[in-house]
Formats: C-alpha cells, sequence, structure tokens
C-alpha cells in the first residue's frame, strides 16, 4: 500500500486586545450586550470614514516581530469583497497585497525531540465581522446581527505548508499562543474564540515533492481539535486517494462531537480591491527599529537565561518561561530573596493550583510575590515547617494579613525549643516501646515512625529537624 | 413636488458671525446634515436621516453660512442627470453656492449650465466625511457659486485636515493674498490633444477664446500630452470597480427598501444589495464588477497607468502655470457610454486629483474654458478665475 504524508498549512486569526475597534473608538467589548459598542464607522453608515488605530498597528506590529517575521515599510489596506449577513456593507477591510510583514517562524520540538522549524509567510491586519444570532421569537425563527465584533481588530497569521503532522500544528499553536501573549497582544484562547486556526490539508506519496489539491478544515475550537481534524483529514484523503477518488478544493467543518469533518457551502468571494479610505501604512526603519525595542525578552531567551543564571533544567525553564505571568512571577520571588528551587517548587505545585482551583488570574491573586516571599522566608528560617506553610499560604487567599501574623494567629510557630520538646520526645519514647526497640534492632524506619508521632504530639508545630537530631542523639546514648 | 430641492432648511434663523455670515448655500442631498435626511437620488438610501454632520457642513455651519436644503441629485451624485438639479439653486437664487460631488466633472459640468462658476479642489483638500460617496479616489468636494470669489471663501472655511478623515493627504489650505495676478508673467498651457478631440467649428470657437485671454496678457503655450486620451479610460475602470466595491455598504437592509419575496435572510441581503439603484449606475456598478471579478488585469494596468498619467501631467506644470481645458456642453446621459461622453472634457482631473475651475458659461456654440492646476495649487486657480471676473474676459458673469 502507498504510503502518504500531509502538507499543511495554518491560517490563524487573532483577536488584538486592544482598548477600542480597528477603526473607530468604539471599546472592543464584543462580549456586551448587543450592538452597544457601535458607531456610524463600525455600522459601516454612509458618510463614514475609518480612521486606523494607532494602538491596533503597534500591538499587530509587535506580534509580528514576537514571532520573527519582518515588518514591511508599507503596507495598505483593501476590500475584500463578500456577501454574508455578518459583513453588510459588502467587503471586509484586510490587507490582501502589502501585508504588515512578511516571513517569521517558531521553531517546535518535534515527536523525535529534534527541533524543527516551521515558517510563516506573512502576517496581515483586518476588521472582524459583526455576529449573527439565530433565535426564536415566540414560534417564529429570527436573525439579528450583533454588530459590538464588527471590525474588532485582527491579525491573520498564514503559514508556510511547512507541517506534515498533526503535532506539528498542535505544537506550532501552543508555541505561537505563548510568543504572542509574551508580547501582550493577545491572549490567544481557541476556546474564548480570541484564536482562531484553519487548516489547509493536502496529501501526496511520501518521498515526493508534488503539490496537491488542498481541503481547508474549519470551525476547531481548541488545540486539541485542530490535531483531531487534521488527522482526520489526513486519513479520510488517503483513502479517497487510495480508492481512485479525487480530491476536490473545498472547505469542511470539523464536528468535534462526531468527531468528523463535513463538506461546507461557499462563501462568495471576490479579488480584493485596494481600499482609497484608509491610506497605505508606510513605517521609516526608525519607526521599525523602535517598536523592536519595545519587544521583552521572548520565551526561548527567557528559558535559555533560567538554566544559565539560576541552575534549572532545560525542562523546569521551558516550563516556567511558557507563560509570561508566571516567569515574572518567579523572578519577583527572585528579587524578593527566595532561592530559585523554592521558587520553583511553591511556585509550580502548590500557588499556581491553588491560584487555578479559585478561578483567580496570576496577577489578580492577593497572595503576591512579595507575601509568598515573606511566607517562604520563615520556612527558609525554620520558623515555620513546610506544613504550617501549606497551611498559612491557603489562609493568605483569605486575608490580607502579613504570613508572620497569620502564623501566630493561628499558633503555627514552629517549636525549636529544646527544653519543650524534649519532655514531649520523652513522653512518646515512653509509649512507644516497641518501635524503640525495633529501631535498636536495626530496623531505621522506627525512627521515621517515632518522628510522625512526635510531630503529632506537637499539634504539627515542631521543628522535624530538631526532632531528628534530638532523637538520634538519645536512642544512641540510650543504646549506648 | 419641489424640483429643486429634496429637502428644505425649515429653520430660517440666520447667523450673524463668521466669514460666511450671510451667506445661503445648498447642499447636495448626499451630503449629510444631522437629523435631515440623506439621500443621493437613491432608493437604497431611503428614509435614512444622516447621524451626524458632514465635516463640510460642520464648517460651513461654524463660518456662519445658512443651509437653504438639500439640491436633489443624481443617484450617488454619478452624472448631471434629469434628476439632478446641481445649479438651479443658485439660477434661482435660493442660494449663493452650492456644495456638490464631483466624481467625474458634475459640479463643473453643472456650474456651466447654469451659466456660474463651478470649482473641484485638489484631492482630499477638503474632508469628505459625512458624504455618502461611490468613488474614493476620485471624488472631492465641489463649489458652485455665481462668482469665484464667493467659492474661494468657502474652500478658506471648508479646506483643510479632520481628524475624522483619515483618508486626507498631509497638507493644509494656505490662502494669500488675493491679489497677484499678472497676465504677463503668467504662462497658461492647452493641451493640444485635447484641443483635437472637439469637433472643427468648436475648436476655432476655443481659439477665438484663447485669444481673447492673449489679448489680456497672458502667454499662451501649446503642450502635447499624447496619453490625455487614456485619462477617461482610466476613470472607467478604476472608478467603476472602486464604486462597484464601496457601494456593497449600501444594503438596503438597515435602512432604504428590503426586496421582497426572498426565501431567507441570506437571499434577503443578496436580492437588497443593489436592487433599487436605477438603471445607470447599475450599469455602472456591473460594468466595475466586470472589470473587479473578469478582468483584474485590466484593473491593475489601470492603475498602474493612472500613476503615469499623474507623473506626465504634474510635469506638464513645469513649463506653464496653468493649463486650460476646453469644456463640452453635456446632454443628460441615459446610457454609460452617454455618462463618459458627458465627462471626456473634465475626468482627467478627478483621476489626476488636480484642482480645476471652469469660467461660466459656455460661449454660444463653442466650449467653455477649464482652468487646471497643479495638485495643492488652488488657490493660485481661484485666484486667475477671480482676476478673469473682474476683466471680463474668458467668463462673462
Ligand atoms: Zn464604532
Amino acid at each position: 500500500m502507498m504510503e502518504f504524508e500531509a502538507v499543511i498549512g495554518l491560517e490563524i486569526h487573532v483577536e488584538l486586545n486592544c482598548a477600542t475597534k480597528l477603526f473607530c473608538d468604539c471599546p472592543n467589548n464584543p462580549g456586551d450586550d448587543p450592538n452597544v459598542n457601535t458607531c456610524p464607522v463600525c455600522l459601516w453608515y454612509p458618510g463614514a470614514a475609518p480612521r486606523l488605530s494607532q494602538a491596533a498597528l503597534d500591538k499587530a506590529a509587535l506580534l509580528c516581530l514576537g514571532l520573527n517575521a519582518e515588518i514591511q515599510s508599507k503596507s495598505a489596506f483593501d476590500q475584500k469583497v463578500y456577501y454574508y449577513p455578518d459583513l453588510p456593507k459588502g467587503y471586509q477591510l484586510s490587507q490582501a497585497h502589502l501585508p504588515l510583514s512578511r516571513g517569521g517562524w517558531i521553531d517546535i520540538t518535534d515527536e523525535d525531540g529534534s527541533v524543527k522549524r516551521l515558517r510563516i509567510h506573512h502576517i496581515h491586519m483586518e476588521e472582524d465581522v459583526a455576529k449573527l444570532v439565530h433565535e426564536m421569537e415566540g414560534r417564529n425563527p429570527i436573525s439579528l446581527v450583533d454588530f459590538n465584533r464588527a471590525g474588532a481588530p485582527l491579525v491573520e497569521i498564514v503559514t508556510e505548508p511547512d507541517f506534515r503532522t498533526p503535532h506539528h500544528a498542535m505544537e506550532f499553536l501552543k508555541a505561537l499562543r505563548t510568543q504572542v501573549r509574551y508580547v501582550g497582544s493577545s491572549e490567544c484562547s481557541m476556546e474564548n474564540g480570541t484564536m482562531r486556526a484553519d487548516a489547509n490539508i493536502s496529501i501526496r506519496p511520501k518521498g515526493t515533492s508534488q503539490m496537491n489539491t488542498k481541503v481547508e478544515v474549519k470551525n476547531m475550537n481548541s488545540v486539541r481539535h485542530v490535531g483531531d481534524a487534521i488527522a482526520y483529514e489526513i486519513t479520510r484523503q488517503s483513502a479517497a486517494v487510495q480508492a481512485g477518488e479525487p480530491v476536490v478544493l473545498h472547505t469542511r467543518l470539523w464536528d468535534p462531537d462526531k468527531k468528523v469533518t463535513l463538506p461546507m457551502r461557499q462563501k462568495f468571494e471576490g479579488p480584493c480591491v485596494p481600499d482609497p479610505s484608509v491610506p497605505p501604512i508606510e513605517l521609516s526603519p526608525d519607526e521599525i527599529e523602535a517598536l523592536s525595542k519595545r519587544l521583552p525578552e521572548m520565551p526561548a531567551t527567557r528559558a535559555e537565561r533560567f538554566v544559565n543564571q539560576h541552575g534549572l533544567s532545560a525542562e523546569e525553564s521551558t516550563y516556567l518561561s511558557s507563560d509570561p505571568e508566571v516567569a515574572g512571577y518567579f523572578e519577583e520571588l527572585l528579587r524578593e530573596g527566595v532561592q530559585p528551587r523554592a521558587a520553583l517548587h511553591w511556585l509550580t505545585t502548590q500557588l499556581l493550583p491553588a491560584v487555578r482551583q479559585r478561578r483567580q488570574e496570576l496577577s489578580q491573586t492577593p497572595v503576591t510575590p512579595a507575601r509568598l516571599a515573606a511566607l517562604l522566608s520563615m520556612l527558609a528560617k525554620d520558623e515555620i515547617n513546610a506544613n504550617a506553610a501549606r497551611d498559612v499560604l491557603s489562609s493568605m487567599f483569605d486575608s490580607n494579613d502579613a504570613p508572620a501574623e497569620i502564623v501566630k494567629a493561628k499558633g503555627l510557630a514552629q517549636v525549636s525549643d529544646a527544653s519543650a520538646l524534649e519532655a514531649m520526645i520523652d513522653q512518646v519514647l515512653a509509649a512507644q516501646a516497641a518501635a524503640v526497640a525495633d529501631f535498636k534492632n536495626g530496623q531505621s524506619k522506627a525512627a521515621g515512625f517515632l518522628i510522625g508521632q512526635i510531630m503529632q504530639a506537637s499539634g504539627g508545630k515542631a521543628n522535624p529537624k530538631v526532632i531528628r537530631d534530638m532523637l538520634t542523639r538519645k536512642l544512641s546514648s540510650v543504646s549506648a | 413636488m419641489d424640483s429643486t430641492f429634496f429637502y428644505r432648511n425649515p429653520n430660517r434663523t440666520e447667523s450673524p458671525a463668521g466669514k460666511l455670515a450671510g451667506m445661503t448655500v445648498a447642499v447636495q442631498s448626499g451630503i449629510g446634515v444631522a437629523g435631515w435626511p440623506m439621500d443621493p437620488g437613491s432608493d437604497a438610501l431611503a428614509g435614512f436621516k444622516a447621524p451626524e454632520n458632514a465635516a463640510v457642513v460642520e464648517r460651513l455651519q461654524q463660518n456662519g453660512a445658512f443651509l437653504a436644503g438639500l439640491s436633489r441629485s443624481s443617484e450617488f451624485g454619478l452624472g448631471l442627470d434629469a434628476e439632478s438639479a446641481a445649479g438651479r439653486a443658485i439660477e434661482q437664487k435660493d442660494a449663493r453656492a452650492e456644495i456638490m460631488l464631483d466624481l467625474a466633472g458634475e459640479a463643473r459640468l453643472a456650474a456651466c449650465r447654469s451659466g456660474i462658476w463651478g470649482f473641484k479642489p485638489t484631492w482630499g483638500l477638503v474632508p469628505k466625511v459625512g458624504i455618502a460617496g461611490l468613488i474614493p479616489s476620485m471624488e472631492a468636494c465641489g463649489i458652485l457659486a455665481g462668482a469665484p470669489e464667493d467659492i474661494r471663501l468657502i474652500l478658506s472655511a471648508v479646506a483643510g485636515p479632520d481628524d475624522r478623515d483619515f483618508s486626507q493627504p498631509a497638507f493644509s489650505y494656505a490662502d494669500g493674498s488675493p491679489a497677484g495676478i499678472q497676465p504677463d508673467r503668467i504662462t497658461l498651457g492647452v493641451v493640444e490633444e485635447a484641443k483635437a478631440s472637439l469637433p472643427g467649428d468648436e475648436q476655432k470657437a476655443f481659439d477665438e477664446e484663447l485669444a481673447q485671454l492673449q489679448k489680456a496678457g497672458f502667454k499662451v503655450k501649446m503642450l502635447s500630452w499624447p496619453d490625455y486620451g487614456l485619462c477617461g479610460l482610466v476613470h472607467r475602470i478604476v472608478g467603476s470597480v472602486e464604486a462597484s466595491s464601496s457601494a456593497g455598504r449600501y444594503d438596503s437592509v438597515r435602512y432604504g427598501k428590503r426586496a421582497p419575496g426572498a426565501k431567507n435572510w441570506n437571499d434577503m441581503y443578496l436580492q437588497s444589495r443593489g436592487a433599487f439603484f436605477k438603471t445607470l449606475l447599475k450599469s455602472y456598478l456591473i460594468q466595475g464588477a466586470y472589470f473587479q471579478f473578469e478582468r483584474y488585469d485590466a484593473y491593475e494596468n489601470a492603475c498602474r497607468i493612472r500613476a503615469r498619467l499623474c507623473k506626465e501631467f504634474s510635469r506638464l506644470f513645469e513649463q506653464v502655470d496653468a493649463l486650460v481645458f476646453p469644456v463640452q456642453k453635456p446632454d443628460a446621459p441615459e446610457t454609460l457610454e452617454g455618462l463618459y461622453d458627458q465627462f471626456k472634457s473634465t475626468a482627467h482631473a478627478n483621476v489626476t486629483g488636480c484642482p480645476a475651475l471652469t469660467a461660466a458659461p459656455f460661449a454660444a456654440g463653442g466650449p467653455a474654458l477649464q482652468f487646471v492646476g497643479a495638485l495643492k495649487d488652488d488657490v493660485r486657480i481661484l485666484a486667475l478665475g477671480i482676476f478673469l471676473s473682474r476683466t471680463a474676459t474668458g467668463g462673462k458673469s
């Protein structure tokens, strides 16, 4: 049987997180009550004139730079004609002929662990269209148009057909999301609709370089769906070709419930005409240079620095730096004097799960880096033990008190005072004669049991390190 | 029915202050006046009320002009058809001036028809925000008046950048001193190819008019611009493609009339768009759609030729101060051919974006004169017109 390989390219729409729309000052909040964020411009009333938002241009340009793309000195908007009720003006302003940037790439880790570079063809800006709402009014179906989204700022990232597997597409989208979040241009959430990906898929006999008829697949609402849809489409097309059926150019929709792609009706689309109402965007080398200077340290660079500066493993560093907020929080902890390993451990295994469980954002949680650092400092100084620290951390979400005060109020200060512990240890040793005997007979496990008993007697407040020292001394002196 | 005004200003108070105080101005019905109907002669906009003042209206009012009302327009201002009342409000003394779109020469030709002065400013000098347009890269806000002094006064009030109009090139209007026309220091150029396009007897009449200018002291220089004839073709292709694309926004759903009998709402949208355009506009848009969808290569070529024409045209002004073109008396167009015939002597200024002034009226049996300046040379062209009106050369009003 003939072996096939897939040739895949992605077209990714990213909604920029600007305060206003692309060509007017209306708030860019599509989720508000229907049609409240509208004006003559985004309703495209007669006489209205678009005015390109500088903020949107900046965010789009930063996004391009963050994806290693080359900003063009001249780009321009075109009228992309299509007739559908979500676009009552009959054309969408988009950059068809002169895109904002060309080139660019993202490096991903392939399934065999090697680095694969996936290239970007170009990135252009465009306006979003209105949202169609189909409802029932009594027994009559009615269709409504919500213009809140009309004119929202989008960029479209068009890749080269460098992808061969669903894995490539999924890793590309994840890395893209990380990098775009880094530059602060978008949240890139496929679930919330701020990122939408369409895939162009064709197949060919493995080892050949021919380009065959492609099929476009839309409507994937998560990175996983993109992988599933591509995998399904590769299987479907391979089977068709094996059966001698031709692949025809068309668009299919992913059905996430049935896990299949189904053909959809084509929208009418015509060639694009340059739009004379929005003047071309001209950027001087100085302006492009100034934009590059605003680019933050990107995740790959940051991860490398974490390895070199803080002695983390490559895996730990990549994980930490994949989210700019997490990486920033980590660095705040270090600035507050927390040791890198303790910071990594407490941030990733304690704080993040707790924040997620409470449905908070890291940037919004009352457990600020300074407060967590104060807590970890008490731990480092043996003023509390790890159990108590976890307990205090949990309280810090509900109280703005300093960690030291919470420790005091809860009576969680660690008992390290020898005389207070001495009595407790003697009591436990007297009560656990069998375990003491086991220990003396060389069963080291018994020591752990005894420490556990002493901890329990102290109500969890004893300093386990001090107990261990004292216990070892005591038992060896008894045996001597 | 009021055949001149589509809508008359019900408010009779006049503003006493400002440089246009006491001046009554009519504006074409596609120009938005907040709360007034905005209907450039098309059922596609029937019932639509302007949500805000057009920039030009705002400036007229700020400078003390009184708006007489909305004058009747051909559909979206294209062509001078039987519906268009352009110039009539001034003829009837209902207004001293009128503002209207000039897409291919409408304002200038209407002025010649009414025996008044008509001016198309440099493209982008007057903001177009708030005007229901059709051909963004060709059309400009034209000004008609009985006296060129009024045109100049109005232009000084309405010209200049508007922060709502992002399409305006970055330049402002500088109104220098109104004096300064010394005929013996001015060379007027005549494009031979434009003269040659006239019928024989009109050529003779044109020559007589040129002789008058020479008698007044102007130097007249014959120039050759072999590509002159391409202006009409470029306007035909680029203009109609732009119109076909941008007229999509007049959807006839949220305002205007919806088409009946659609199967579903998508179908209703598709059927309504353009359903109520009249035959002339419809054929114009279909022609544009043809070039856009079937002959995009021709459209791209036309854009390239346009850039070349602009360059060639600006080079003519290295040899002369202004150009004089003949303007032929138009018939009301019923077909596309009629439309292009109407604008063969005016479309070049829309293609190149240059300022152009027609001096009223048509000579008996001959063409009217049109003075065209280099880009942004609006003030000089108007000063020339004022000089001519005072010396009664070229124009009689
Ligand atoms: Zn808006």
